[in-house]
Formats: C-alpha cells, sequence, structure tokens
C-alpha cells in the first residue's frame, strides 16, 4: 500500500463544516449532503475557500449581529472591531472561539465542528423517509471527504446497514488500495472531479499533478469486476467544472471528453462556473486570482461547450452562497 | 333581511305559545322555508339562493346578528368587506327586529339561566377565548347522501311512521315532537323547491335567448323533483343537495357548515350521466355552477369581529379523494373533474380538502394535487387518511366510520353525516395561560385583577418543574371554564334553538328520536381550536434553557425584558433567545419534549371533561385568523416574540424560527396525532420559482409516511404579497390560504396580511426558508 497522499491532512480531526439538508444537486433524489473540512488540492477557483483548511475558522453572519460589541471584548488578541462592515483581523486571529462563545445572536459561529461517528449518522437517518420517497440519499462532499477515510468508512457503512444511497464528490486526489479497501464497498456513487486534461497545468492551478487522478479514475471505471460496464458507468459520474480561462477553454474540454471516451465514459456531468464565490474568498482574506471570470457563462458558451462531448452531458446548477463573511 | 324578518315575525305570532321548543322549531322552519322568496340568479345552472340576493349576508336573530347594531349605520362604509343595506332595512331591524331579540340570543339566555356566570365574563374580555356557540350550530357535515339516495319524501315517510309508533311516555311524546318537526321543515325544503320550480317557468315564458329558455325549462323539471324524490341525473343531484344546503343555512349559522365528500356522494349519478353522454366539459360546468353557489353568502361580521376573523369566508370544506370503507383506493373521475372546476374557479368558497393515503392512493393523484396547488396558489389542502383514521378511531369512531371521515370547517376531521362534532365551538389563547402562570394567575391586559388561580409568582420559581406545575394549573383552570360556558351555550341551543332540518340529515337522529342538539347524532363530540402553540412550546423551551438550565439570566430579567417589550436594555437576550436552536419545528429535544407534553396535557385535560350531548372534547391546532387578532392584543412574550405581533398560525413553526424544511416537517409529523383528533393546520409557503411538481409532491408523501396529519401551502413569494398589500388594485383575486381556509388577500386585516407575509416560505430548491431583510 502507498502511503497516503494526504497524510499531512489526516492527522487532524475530520471536521464537518455544513450538513445541507433536501440537498437536490448533490446526486439523485432529496440528499443531504455533508461538507467536510480539508482539501489536498489548492484549485485558483474553489467555491469553498473555507473548506480548504482542516482546521476549524470564525464565520460572521451579518444578518444576525446586534453590534453589542461582546465579541470586541471578549477577544484575547483584539482581532474583532465593531465596523461598518464588520471586521476580524484574520492575521491576527487564532480562532479561539472566545467571541464566538461571547456573541449572543450567533453572528459569530465557528466554522468546522466535529461530530462522533454516531452523531453524524443519527443526524443523516433524520431525513430518511425523504430519502426513500424521493430515491435520494446521503452525499460526502468538501473539501475533500477521501483525506479521512477511516471516519467517512465508518460513517458510510452506517448509513448502508440503514439501507440508505450514498454518494460521495471527489476530486480523485487519494490513495487507491486505501479507497478501495474502506470507502468502495459503501457508495453507490462516486462523482468524480476532472479538471484538466495537461498535467503541467494541472498542477499550475490546483497544487497536484492529475497524474494520481487518473489512473484512479482508471481503477474506478475497471473496479467491480462483479458489475456489468453499464452499473459501472452508473456508478462513476465524472463531473467537469466549467471555469472560464482555466478549464473551460475548447482544447481542455476536447482532451478530457477523449480521455473519458477511452475510458468507457456515458455520461458525465458539466457543472457552469459560478462566481459567487469570489466576494466570499475577497473577505476572508484570499488573494483572488486576476483572471478569474466574474460573470456567469452565457447560455451561448454552455452550449458550445456541451457540443464537445459526445454523449448524455447533464449541466448541473452548482454554488450555494450564504451571506457568510470569514 | 328576509331570514330575520320571517323568523321574527313567526317568533311573535307563533302557532301555538305552548308547543315545545322541537314543534316550534319544525314549524318556525316551514314558515320560512315556504315563504323564502324564490330567486334564480342569471348565468347558472342551479336554482335558488342562501338570501334573496346574488350574494347576500346572512343575519341570524338569535345568533349574534345583534353585534351589528351600533355599525348599521356604518357597516356599509367600513374599509374591510363592507356590506350593503338600505334606509329601509335598517330601520326594520332598528324598530322591529333587534329590539325583540335583546334578551332572546343565545349568549342571553345562556347568561339568564346560569346568572351571569364568571366564565361567560371571562370570554367578554376577549383575549382568554372565545365560545363560537353564541352564533352557531355550525363546524358539521350533514349527510348529502340520504338526500340524493332517498329524497325527502322518504324521509318524511319514515319519520310519519316513527310518529305513530305507539307509547306516550313524556320521552315518548318528545319524540313525537321531534319526528313532527322532521317532518315540518322538510316539507318546508319542498315547498321552496316547488316556487323555484314556478319561478323558472316563469322567467322561462319571457326568455328571449332559447338557450337560457331552455335551461330555465329544465331548471324547472329539476325543482318539480328534487329534492322531494331522489334525482335522476348528475344537475339534479346537485341541485337537490344545494336546495338541502340552502335550507340547512336558514337554520344553521354559515360558518363551516360542510359538505363532505361530494366526489364519492355524486359519482353514481356522474357516471350514469358520463355514459348517457354527458361531457367532461358539462360536468366541469355543473360543479362550477355548484362552485359559485356555495360562494353566494357571506358570514356577518362586526366591526371587532374583523379583526379577529376578517376576510373568512363561511369555510364549507368539501372532501375530495382518500379511500372508502374498506379502505380501497377511492379516487375518481369525478374527484378529477371537481380539482379541475377548483383549478379554473380559484374561489375561496368551498374550501376544498383533498385526503391522501400513503401506499394506497396513487401517486398521479398526489401529482395533480401539487399541481392544482402550484396553479391556484393555495388549494386544496392536504389530508393524511392513514393519520386521520387513527385518530377518529382513538375517539371512539369505529373503523368504517373513520375511513368515511371528511373534513369539517377548516382541517377537522369527521366521520360526515353521522357526527355532531362541533369541531369549532372553542378557540383558546394558550398564551394567556402562559401569562397566568408568569403572573400567579394574573394577566397584563387585566391588570391586577386575579382571573386565574393563584400560583406562585414565577420570580419565586426554582425550577422548570415548578413553572410547568403552574401552566397546568392555569390551563386546567381556563379549560373548567371554557367548556362550562360551550354547555351553558348548548343547553340554551336545546332550550330555544332545536335543528330539525339538520337532524333529518344526520344518521343517528332518526332512531334515537332526537335532536342534533340533544345529542341525536351517531357521534357526539366537541372541538376546541388551541392559538398559540409554537409561541408558546418556544417560550416555555426559552425558560427552561435560559432561566433553568444555562442561568444565562434570571426568571426577573425576562418578565422585566418582556415588560419593557424587548426594548434596548434586553436587545441582547432577546438576540439570544431568538438564535438558539431550541424552538418548535427543529431537531430540538427540548422543545419537542415541551411540544409533546403540552399537547398532552391539553389531550388529557379535554378528554375528561363531558359535554351537554354525553360527548367528549377532542383538541385541534388550527387559527384561522385569531392568531392575528390574539396576537394584536399580546404582550411580548419569553420566545422573543415582541408586543402585538400574530402568533404563529395552525400547528405552524414560528416565522424565521425553523430554518431547515426536512427538520420542521420532521417535527411537526411526529407530533402524536392521536391526540390532535380536532385536526391541524401546517401552514408552509413555498416559493413559486422552485416549486415543481416532483418536489412538492415528495415533501407531502414525506411528511405523511411520517405521521404527518395534515399541510397546506401557499406557492406565493413575498415580494408579491408585499406587491398585493401596496397595491390590492392590482391583485383583485389573490386567494391565500389563512389557517385552514383561503381568503382573498385583499380582504384580510393588516395583521392578518402582515403574518401571511412573514410566514415561513421555504425554497423547495434549497430546502431551506428564505431569509428577508
Amino acid at each position: 500500500m502507498t502511503a497516503s497522499p494526504t497524510a499531512n491532512l489526516t492527522t487532524a480531526r475530520p471536521l464537518v463544516f455544513d450538513i445541507k439538508r433536501h440537498a437536490l444537486e448533490d446526486g439523485p433524489g432529496i440528499r443531504s449532503t455533508v461538507f467536510f473540512k480539508g482539501c489536498p488540492l489548492t484549485c485558483l477557483w474553489c467555491q469553498n475557500p473555507e473548506s480548504i483548511d482542516p482546521g476549524p475558522e470564525i464565520g460572521f453572519y451579518p444578518r444576525d449581529c446586534i453590534k453589542c460589541g461582546d465579541c470586541v471584548s471578549a477577544c484575547p488578541v483584539s482581532a474583532c472591531a465593531l465596523e461598518d462592515p464588520f471586521l476580524i483581523d484574520r492575521k491576527r486571529c487564532t480562532r479561539c472561539g472566545d467571541c464566538v462563545e461571547a456573541c449572543p445572536g450567533r453572528a459569530l459561529r465557528l466554522i468546522g465542528r466535529f461530530y462522533p461517528v454516531d452523531e453524524l449518522v443519527d443526524i443523516l437517518l433524520r431525513d430518511k423517509t425523504f430519502y426513500e420517497v424521493s430515491g435520494g440519499g446521503v452525499t460526502f462532499s468538501g473539501g475533500e471527504p477521501t483525506v479521512f477515510m477511516d471516519y467517512a468508512a465508518a460513517v458510510l457503512k452506517a448509513l448502508k446497514d440503514s439501507g440508505i444511497h450514498t454518494a460521495i464528490q471527489t476530486n480523485g486526489f487519494f490513495a487507491w488500495e486505501e479507497f478501495e479497501e474502506k470507502i468502495l464497498p459503501y457508495v453507490d456513487l462516486i462523482m468524480f472531479d476532472v479538471k484538466l486534461a495537461d498535467a503541467d497545468k494541472h498542477r499550475e492551478y490546483t497544487g497536484q499533478s492529475n497524474e494520481l487522478i487518473l489512473a484512479n479514475l482508471k481503477n474506478l471505471l475497471a473496479e467491480r469486476p462483479a458489475a456489468s460496464s453499464a452499473e459501472r458507468a452508473e456508478a462513476v459520474l465524472p463531473r467537469i467544472p466549467l471555469i472560464p480561462e482555466f478549464t473551460a477553454t475548447v482544447e481542455n474540454l476536447r482532451s478530457i471528453s477523449d480521455l473519458l471516451k477511452g475510458l468507457g465514459v456515458k455520461k458525465c456531468s458539466l457543472l457552469p462556473y459560478n462566481p459567487t464565490w469570489i466576494s466570499k474568498a475577497e473577505n476572508f482574506g484570499k488573494n483572488v486570482d486576476p483572471r478569474l471570470s466574474r460573470y456567469l457563462l452565457t447560455p451561448q458558451e454552455l452550449k458550445k461547450y456541451q457540443d464537445i462531448f459526445s454523449w448524455p452531458v447533464c449541466v448541473q446548477r452548482t454554488g450555494r452562497s450564504e451571506l457568510v463573511t470569514f | 333581511m328576509e331570514l330575520p324578518r320571517n323568523i321574527t315575525h313567526y317568533m311573535k305570532h307563533p302557532d301555538n305559545p305552548a308547543d315545545s321548543p322541537e314543534l316550534r322549531a319544525g314549524k318556525l322552519y316551514k314558515y320560512v322555508m315556504e315563504n323564502k322568496r324564490p330567486v334564480i340568479t342569471d348565468e347558472n345552472l342551479l336554482a335558488g339562493t342562501t338570501t334573496a340576493r346574488t350574494i347576500g349576508v346572512v343575519l341570524y336573530p338569535d345568533f349574534m346578528a345583534l353585534s351589528i347594531w351600533p355599525e348599521l349605520e356604518t357597516i356599509s362604509r367600513r374599509k374591510k368587506n363592507p356590506f350593503g343595506i338600505t334606509r329601509a332595512e335598517i330601520d326594520e331591524l332598528n324598530f322591529d327586529i333587534f329590539p325583540y331579540w335583546l334578551d332572546r340570543t343565545i349568549q342571553e339566555v345562556a347568561r339568564k339561566d346560569n346568572g351571569n356566570p364568571l366564565c361567560q365574563r371571562i370570554m367578554e374580555r376577549i383575549v382568554f377565548y372565545i365560545a363560537t356557540k353564541v352564533y352557531s350550530i355550525s363546524h358539521t357535515v350533514p349527510n348529502y347522501a340520504m338526500v340524493v339516495e332517498r329524497g325527502l319524501l322518504d324521509i318524511i315517510r319514515e319519520a310519519r311512521e316513527r310518529e305513530l309508533s305507539p307509547g306516550s311516555s313524556k320521552e315518548d311524546r318528545a319524540k313525537k315532537d321531534f319526528y313532527q318537526a322532521v317532518q315540518l321543515s322538510l316539507n318546508g325544503i319542498i315547498s321552496y323547491a316547488a316556487n323555484l320550480s314556478r319561478e323558472a317557468d316563469r322567467l322561462a315564458a319571457k326568455e328571449v335567448d332559447t338557450k337560457r329558455r331552455q335551461e330555465l325549462l329544465e331548471m324547472a323539471e329539476v325543482c318539480k323533483r328534487v329534492p322531494a324524490e331522489r334525482p335522476r341525473t348528475f344537475r339534479e343531484a346537485l341541485n337537490a343537495i344545494w336546495i338541502c344546503k340552502i335550507a340547512l343555512h336558514q337554520e344553521n349559522a354559515n360558518v363551516a357548515l360542510s359538505l363532505g365528500r361530494l366526489d364519492q356522494v355524486l359519482y353514481p349519478f356522474y357516471a350514469e350521466d358520463i355514459k348517457r353522454g354527458m361531457t367532461l366539459a358539462e360536468a366541469v360546468e355543473l360543479i362550477g355552477c355548484f362552485w359559485l353557489k356555495i360562494a353566494d353568502h357571506v358570514p356577518l361580521s362586526p366591526e371587532t369581529g374583523e379583526e379577529l376573523f376578517g376576510g373568512s369566508g363561511s369555510n364549507q370544506a368539501v372532501t375530495l379523494g382518500g379511500v372508502d370503507i374498506k379502505g380501497a383506493d377511492a379516487v375518481n373521475d369525478l374527484t378529477y373533474v371537481v380539482l379541475k372546476a377548483t383549478e379554473l374557479l380559484r374561489l375561496r368558497d368551498p374550501n376544498v380538502n383533498a385526503r391522501y393515503y400513503p401506499q394506497v392512493s396513487k401517486k398521479e393523484y398526489l401529482d395533480r394535487l401539487c399541481e392544482v396547488n402550484i396553479n391556484t396558489g393555495a388549494t386544496p389542502c392536504f389530508h393524511n387518511d392513514a393519520s386521520a383514521v387513527e385518530a377518529l378511531s382513538g375517539q371512539g369512531v369505529s373503523l368504517e366510520h373513520a375511513r368515511d371521515y371528511s373534513s369539517v370547517g377548516c382541517v377537522e376531521p369527521s366521520s360526515g353525516g353521522r357526527t355532531y362534532g362541533h369541531t369549532g365551538c372553542i378557540l383558546m389563547n394558550l398564551t394567556s395561560a402562559l401569562e397566568m402562570a408568569l403572573w400567579g394567575g394574573k394577566h397584563r391586559l387585566t391588570e391586577d385583577e386575579q382571573i386565574g388561580p393563584k400560583t406562585k409568582p414565577a420570580v419565586a420559581m426554582t425550577s422548570f418543574a415548578e413553572f410547568k406545575k403552574a401552566m397546568e394549573t392555569q390551563l386546567g383552570w381556563l379549560i373548567d371554564q371554557v367548556v362550562t360556558l360551550n354547555n351553558n351555550l348548548g343547553r340554551a341551543h336545546q332550550e330555544i334553538h332545536p335543528t330539525p332540518m339538520l337532524s333529518a340529515f344526520m344518521e343517528g337522529c332518526m332512531e334515537k328520536g332526537k335532536d342534533v342538539i340533544s345529542g341525536g347524532a351517531t357521534y357526539n363530540s366537541s372541538g376546541a381550536a388551541m392559538i398559540g402553540l409554537a409561541d408558546v412550546v418556544d417560550s416555555v423551551t426559552a425558560i427552561q434553557e435560559f432561566v433553568f438550565d444555562k442561568k444565562k439570566f434570571t426568571m426577573a430579567e425576562i418578565i422585566s425584558a418582556i415588560n419593557a417589550d424587548w426594548s434596548v436594555p434586553y436587545k441582547k437576550l432577546q438576540a439570544m433567545v431568538k438564535a438558539s436552536p431550541e424552538k418548535f419545528g427543529t431537531d430540538s429535544r427540548m422543545a419537542r419534549a415541551n411540544a409533546d407534553w403540552l399537547i398532552g396535557f391539553l389531550h388529557d385535560t379535554f378528554q375528561g371533561k363531558e359535554n351537554y350531548r354525553g360527548g367528549k372534547y377532542t383538541v385541534g391546532y388550527w387559527t384561522m385568523t385569531n392568531h392575528a387578532g390574539f396576537g394584536a392584543l399580546t404582550g411580548a412574550l419569553p420566545s422573543g416574540r415582541m408586543k402585538n405581533e400574530p402568533f404563529a398560525s395552525g400547528i405552524t413553526p414560528v416565522s424565521g424560527s425553523a430554518p431547515v424544511l426536512t427538520s420542521c416537517l420532521n417535527f411537526v409529523a411526529r407530533l402524536d396525532h392521536t391526540r390532535i383528533a380536532d385536526g391541524h393546520a401546517l401552514n408552509l409557503k413555498y416559493t413559486p420559482s422552485t416549486t415543481t411538481m416532483s418536489r412538492f409532491a415528495d415533501t407531502v408523501e414525506a411528511f405523511f409516511k411520517m405521521g404527518g396529519l395534515q399541510v397546506q401551502f401557499n406557492i406565493i413569494d413575498r415580494k408579491t404579497l408585499e406587491d398585493a398589500r401596496k397595491y390590492p388594485e392590482k391583485y383583485p383575486d389573490l386567494f391565500v390560504r389563512v389557517s385552514g381556509y383561503t381568503a382573498y388577500f385583499k380582504d384580510l386585516n393588516p395583521h392578518m396580511q402582515q403574518e401571511i407575509i412573514t410566514r415561513a416560505e421555504y425554497d423547495l430548491g434549497t430546502g431551506e426558508e428564505q431569509k428577508y431583510g
């Protein structure tokens, strides 16, 4: 077994930064989606910048702030300032959480919470009836859920024991043997991101080469000898994020299309770009690459990209942007 | 005007002043029906009108007509829901009619009989409870199957046979009076139908339009036959029911006198006519005509009534679909025809209720119900057969009868045609008990007066158990009062207002020889609706969490805060209470335990009481517009709610405190519906732009599979409602679901409009509550 490519992250305790109930875009039916914190990639366009770091963060919900100033007096390093808009000096902030404790209206919240396996399973089973009537289930997303193989496996197994349909959304950057042993037996659907066909560009924009990712995709599509190829094709859904100037180029999409065709893929999904994440990232103190678009794709552009793919392509709407600042 | 004029005339000149109440009523309604003007309105295929006008207000002189006495001069000019009335009519009411009734209304007779009791004086403070029997014997489903399967002559024949049976005891004589009253009043209905027939002939003779002349001639034929004889066609069956409904509304207030399972009762006639060549379009037109007839009268409400009930129609519930008495799927073609007419007309009355049995009813039926909701924005509402049948069975209703339930008024399940359940006889403000528990039996509105029992002042309490105990004491006392009052009023009804026509159309009365008001029906219960459930649960939970568990602040602080209406020094406290996830409609275990406790206590206490007909009291959670009305009278609450804000409606969570749709549906579905036998209204809004038929249907299906009893929707967003409030002229027919019934938005009072605007709106794209500024 090769060493985990994410060993430096897995030492952290798995934190969940959101459990989205009644999720409709993370797989079939009505689902609960668990967003894990921590990711081995650092994509320039990451829509959930708060999900990259595996540690907890302080989130600010301006709607709930009554401007009482209790956080200012509670902060031991004077990182909170009662200005308009409210500011947390992220460089000073040690994420101790004292301000969160002090805030009466829960305008400051700790983003990233550890749930014991039983508790998480209990929460996910609450909507079981909704999954049943709609053909839905539970989806693990992130961040990158495979960073926490043992934890994810324990939760997934418990869900399967209760007859729940399970899915994961992964960037594919994981150790194959461990994934095959711990995760694969307990997932019904794998939504697998394919971002860039070119290895160098992949390294440049995401921080890692795509070699391991593509090898894993090949393995996945070849796996499960008992299952028919049709079933395999159903169980793995490649997803291509359309980031203007980065992934959404004719050249890249043609290469990905050829690659997937070669692997026998029958269906994939395109994720149109949604620029609303930019303001969130800026508030978070993250430098946003100036080459990133601030506009939605036009229907013509989308059509052009769709046409590159010669098999059924489903276009998924992405991006939920809650008014929260970091 | 016709009705109070005729009733007053007969009562001033009775046939025999020594008649028993039953016999007097029989003669009275015979007189009323014989002297009722036969009115045939333009363009409708059905004959007859509730009042002497095309659309009218019905004045019941012995119920609540007197309440508008002070307003007679202004009622035609008031802003909301004005009523047209002429000078001559005002004078007639002032001088001839109202003076006679001063001490003869239900209210005054009950007061006199019981020495102006405390329970009646408490009601006059308004903020505690309302006992609606002062204005109605209603909230029930007559047996229209009897009308179309037998015809009135057959019922009269049965009454005659029973009257002639031997026996001369006091009880037998009372029975004979009852049977005579049935015959007299039903003969009155037949006379009215004959008058309609003659009127149709008369109009036909001078009609120039050949199509309309033909319609009028047919109408004359129809009324010659029904309701005396068994109808032969779909149209005759509809007109038979309509004529009987008109008659029932002369005798019983037009408040939630419901229609029952029309798609079941009428199906044989529909199917026969379809075989004979009736087209679907003709069937839809006939149902449409019937719907317009149903909406031809409105209840009377004085200015103060407008505050509490404003904009309400007469809440005549129609029930569709569900299962038959054997438990098999009962949805038929007529169910879909009725849905089509409902979708096309978008009327507030009738209030259309759809029954759905998970795993028995078909998915395409549920899809269609959702589609009609999307297209009308507010109707029909959804009832879960599995839970309703269980709730009724728990009240001693046989399984077959329980499966034959229909919705009464707003949402109350009742085995139609055999239950007199006056399901809305009590409306109780739960927050008034909360106030009395906080202030040792006093209420802020009545200041220093000791209203309820003296309990330990809340500031001196040392445990949450002690607080709950005080709540139970105050609730128990309120229940004693309101039940006593309802029973007093019921006995006054027995004395002055028996109801031979309603009794003729009610299973059980004929066998027992008894009027419904005296317990003649097969099943006898009384229903009490509780107002402010979620606000009280959230308040009690806030006290438990912050005062006793976390000890974040003291009871004295929370009392100061609500006395100051959460003003500036208490804003932090309010933010803390409001931000707590321990709320009705979330995953909170604490809130759930408190909801279970409160619902359990109310059910057990009411069930321990007997009504004046020997039946039991059941409890429901639906509020019409009372949550806005009572809210406007109530000060700030520990839940963080500010003074005068509307309470949450029905069994709905407080807006903004149940952000996740699945949690909200989970919470309500898992409440014990066998303790909610008087029904509940879960009022939700879905954002139109993300509401698709299948998403919508999935949420209803899941809610029902988890045990939910009833749910209803407005498919509308806040922006549209705000625009409609600003520019009512742009939205003349925008209709919305209030809490159990539908109303035109423009007719609602400002409190109620505000409540609907801010009511929790869920986005089916995200499953989250929409957040607005």
